[in-house]
């Protein structure tokens, strides 16, 4: 048994792999030519590019005529497979290097290929070749050639609320390292956008070029007539190119500039910005024609069907009844109101509104969907036969006139109920009827007027505006701050020699310097001079926290002169300090004027180093 | 450094938050403008106690079935309420009895309009609530159930039982009080000082934070009612635009956008749909969010 299971697995084997040759066999078989650029110069090279899409199993295409050119080498062969969701493609490509030889407009001539009894062949090629070096504009021209975009739409003129399938194309040459694609959505105001499919991504041949396209679609629905504008879409993208290294013979060198380091730290790259911006466009929207317009028609265009059902068709009369209206088709499905309900007699239903889901169930090249609309009904009598019919209207654009769905009643049948009797104000307790009650509210009303006059104020003045609070709320935080910094400095001066030193110097001074004014008119030449040159001499040791016996001339003028004080000032304090140990020990002591005008000195000498010091 | 830093951002919370609501009343362009206060309370008293007379009146008129008479009294109501009121005399009650004069006369979009007003002014009064539940049940579009659940009010019962006035008062005393207790931990320092001032502190933020949101609530987020009996939303601003859906007397949106004359809003109410739908049964109301333009002369600000 189990060897007959083997033989079996075998044959399936044999017969998949059949299947899938099969498969690579019946695939069109297509040869195309395309070259890196259809404009170059006598120092260019042109490369040539033979692709056969469809098999790898053929000889070698035919190399096309070409003039102007003279083959430098090829070619080079690659073969390659895609498997695309399931899709297995296959194409092998020969690549020749040209070298041009005259300048001039030339035609490659097409390659042909002879492939099981059939003769394939490409599509001939346009190239120039030009004698001038490239100027700035050139390389620009050819640039935008490389990288490039288009924004198109399926039709030019539509009706409100029409169909419009708007597409974005990114265009960059293959092979081109393009990355960080920032794309900005063209704004269209006017109109209703939905997503069509996923980004697509293909090859392109545009002028003898491959490209590879990134493609974005979007189904726009015009929400008013007249000429309206999408306006331009913009792409920023990043042309990648990776940088030679300055390689040097380390083995450190040689170990970190291996490729795996230069993609993890991403060195050896440099991006240039590209920006490409596509034209606007402006669409001629039509409005809906009156003429022939149904009274049920609500907004809905496109092209539409419609599905009724009911699961329940014998009910008593009060009970529900679900309709569910399925509209399905193609157009903006999300907006579409639901269809409307023919009743004959108003009294004969009671009608709920409806809910409703939508789904989008295909939006690849154009937006289809399904809304389904449930709605509740209820017989009001025992004589009705069928539900309401349907009537869904809706404008088809392709055919330019309105249609309207029909749905035929649906037979139901309705039973009389037990009936409903409301809750009396006064109850008899004959009148109870042990039935199905419908409650009903005996009073609703709201309730009465405010009256309370006295509590009436105006709420008007919100608080936190008022100026004066606003005032207000700032005393507290000065006071705080203050007593915060009258504290802080407090406890500096019982913690701080240095810094009660020198906040004190001042004071201190002043009173040294009364001290010295009463030896003045006391007449005492030798206490006035000390106490002089202790004024001075302190002050300076208070102010650079220094003793006061080393407040010598050169110790402070050294100080001074590294607290920058000016040289005036410094040269004002030396001769001070010479000139009151000099009045101190010796007998000429000046008479009284030089002795006041050597105590102005001193007070304005303090004063002045009071402001420079401080 | 951080306490230091955390006192002054509270030294400055109270001044900052003077200019949250300046800042965000400029949002909409044609926001209610506050007049400045123009009558006296006495003469809001005289006034307001002739409306309420003139209501009265009207409801004994209504009991006796002469109803001509009393549409006259209740108008002479309104138009006395309503000269309280735009001589800058704002107060809940006036707003209230307002609503119920509106109420009274049929038009309920305005009626939920100033019971709105007069529950942000009162936001614990009972009848102003009961008053407004009821008008939002007569109307035809039933809105969805976006009442903010009973436990998430009882947490933060101050942000909904206090109004703005009354939240700022409360932020005012707790300032005060916050800078006493730092005033005396200046001159007197002791631990408990410092712990006693970072609780109000605390407290002191909660209340500020709660006061920007109240002010946010109410004057970030422009909320509007219908008062007009139906009302066609548009697909953008202008007569040229096709109607998207309609709503009705009473319905409220949220305004999110003004151009010319037009405002864009989104609803959150039943939606009536075509000629065979009968609104009016609150449990079958469509549960649709729909967004859309419509005239500025059919939605009066909250």
């Amino acid at each position: 048994m189990s060897v007959y299971k083997h033989y079996c697995s075998i044959l399936m084997s044999v017969f998949a792999i059949f299947a899938c040759v099969g498969k690579l066999c019946a695939q069109d078989i297509l040869v195309t030519a395309t070259v890196d650029q259809n404009i170059l110069t006598l120092n260019d090279q042109l490369k040539l590019t033979l692709t056969i899409h469809g098999t790898q199993d053929t000889a070698h295409p035919s190399f096309p005529a070409i003039e102007g050119f003279t083959l430098l080498y090829g070619p080079s062969i690659s073969a390659q497979e895609f498997n695309i969701n399931g899709a297995v493609s296959v194409r092998k490509s020969y690549t020749y290097v040209l070298q041009p030889s005259a300048k001039g407009k030339f035609t490659i001539g097409p390659s042909t290929l002879e492939y099981k009894g059939k003769v394939y062949s490409s599509q001939p090629l346009k190239v120039e070749v030009v004698d001038m070096p490239r100027s700035s504009d050139a390389q620009a021209q050819n640039l935008e050639k490389l990288v490039f975009v288009e924004l198109s739409v399926d039709k030019h003129e539509a009706y409100v609320y029409e169909q419009i399938a708007l597409s974005f194309k990114f265009y960059f040459q293959k092979g081109l390292p393009v990355g960080d694609i920032d794309y900005t959505a063209p704004a269209a105001k006017s109109f209703m956008e939905e997503k069509l499919g996923d980004q697509r991504q293909y090859e392109e041949i545009r002028d003898g070029i491959l490209y590879n396209v990134l493609e974005l679609r979007t189904a726009l629905f015009p929400m008013m007539s007249g000429d309206l504008t999408i306006s331009a879409a913009k792409v920023k993208c990043n042309l990648i190119v990776r940088q030679q290294r300055d390689r040097r013979n380390t083995p450190s060198d040689s170990f970190f500039s291996d490729a795996f380091f230069d993609d993890f730290f991403g060195r050896e790259q440099k991006r240039y910005p590209i920006e490409r911006t596509t034209d606007s466009i402006t669409l001629k929207v039509k409005p809906l024609p009156e003429e022939g317009k149904p009274k049920e028609f609500k907004g809905a265009v496109g092209a539409f069907h419609m599905e009724v059902s009911t699961q329940s068709q014998h009910v008593k009369v009060g009970d529900p009844i679900t309709l569910s209206m399925s509209v399905y088709g193609e157009g903006n499905i999300q907006t579409i109101h639901e269809p409307v309900l023919i009743i004959n007699k108003e009294n004969d239903f009671k009608v709920y509104p409806s809910e409703s889901t939508t789904q989008i169930t295909n939006r690849e090249e154009v937006i289809r969907g399904r809304k389904v609309f449930s709605k509740v009904i209820e017989p009001q009598k025992p004589d009705l036969k069928s539900t309401p019919a349907i009537v869904f209207s809706f404008f088809d654009p392709h055919a330019g006139q309105y249609k309207t769905i029909t749905k035929e009643p649906i037979p139901i049948t309705v039973e009389a109920g037990e009936q409903e009797v409301p809750i009396q104000l006064t109850l008899s307790h004959n009148n109870v009827i042990p039935a199905k009650h419908q409650v009903q509210l005996l009073t609703e009303d709201i309730l009465p007027i405010m009256t309370n006059l006295a509590a009436l104020r105006n709420q008007g003045n919100p608080v936190y505006r008022n100026p004066y609070i606003a005032g207000f709320l700032f005393i507290p935080a000065v006071v705080v701050i203050t007593s915060l910094l009258i504290s802080r400095h407090n406890d500096r001066l019982t913690s701080d020699i240095g810094y009660a030193r020198t906040r004190r110097a001042h004071v201190m001074a002043k009173k040294r310097l009364e001290e010295a004014r009463s030896m003045l008119r006391q007449n005492s030449p030798a206490e006035f001079f000390s106490c002089l040159s202790k004024a001075v001499s302190d002050y300076l040791a208070d102010k650079f926290n220094i003793p006061p016996a080393s407040a010598t001339e050169d110790k402070v003028v050294s100080l001074l002169q590294q607290r920058g004080i000016k040289d005036d000032v410094i040269e004002d304090v030396s001769r001070c300090f010479t000139d009151y140990d000099h009045r101190r020990f010796s007998k000429d002591s000046g008479t009284v004027d030089e002795m006041e005008r050597s105590l102005k000195l001193a007070e304005e000498l303090i004063t002045k180093m009071e402001r420079q010091l401080s | 450094m951080m306490i230091r830093l955390w006192v002054l951002f509270l030294f400055l919370l109270p001044f900052l938050d003077c200019g949250i609501p300046s800042a965000h009343s400029g949002s909409l362009k044609s926001k209610i403008q506050n007049p400045k206060s123009g009558i006296s309370r006495d003469e809001a008293v005289k006034l307001c106690a002739e409306a309420n007379e003139k209501y009265l009146q009207a409801m004994k008129l209504i009991a006796s079935k002469s109803i001509p008479e009393a549409d006259q009294k209740l108008k002479e109501a309104t138009d006395l309420y309503e000269a309280v009121l735009t001589g800058g005399f704002r107060n809940g009650q006036i707003y209230y009895n307002l609503g119920n004069t509106y109420y009274r006369r049929g038009e309920l979009g305005k009626a939920i309009v100033n019971y709105r007003r007069a529950e942000r002014l009162m936001p614990r009064n009972a009848d102003i609530n009961a008053n407004l539940r009821l008008a939002k049940g007569s109307t035809k579009d039933k809105e969805l159930s976006t009442e903010i659940p009973a436990v998430i009010k009882r947490i933060f019962f101050w942000l909904f039982f206090l109004n703005r006035n009354e939240l700022s008062l409360v932020a005012i005393s707790l300032y005060v009080v916050l800078m006493a207790i730092l005033f005396f931990s200046t001159i007197r320092r002791h631990a408990g000082m410092k712990k006693l001032s970072i609780g109000f502190a605390s407290i002191l933020f909660v209340v500020i934070v709660s006061f920007g949101i109240k002010i946010y609530l109410e004057q970030g987020v422009n909320y509007g009612v219908i008062v007009t009996s139906e009302c066609e939303v548009r697909y953008g601003p202008g007569e040229e635009y096709e109607p998207k859906f309609e709503i009705h007397n009473g319905a409220e949106c949220v305004i999110e956008d003004e151009k010319d004359d037009w405002y864009r809003v989104y609803v959150k109410v039943g939606v009536k749909r075509g000629a065979g739908s009968e609104t009016g049964v609150g449990e079958k109301a469509s549960r649709e969010v729909r967004r859309g333009w419509l005239q500025k002369k059919y939605v009066d600000l909250i």
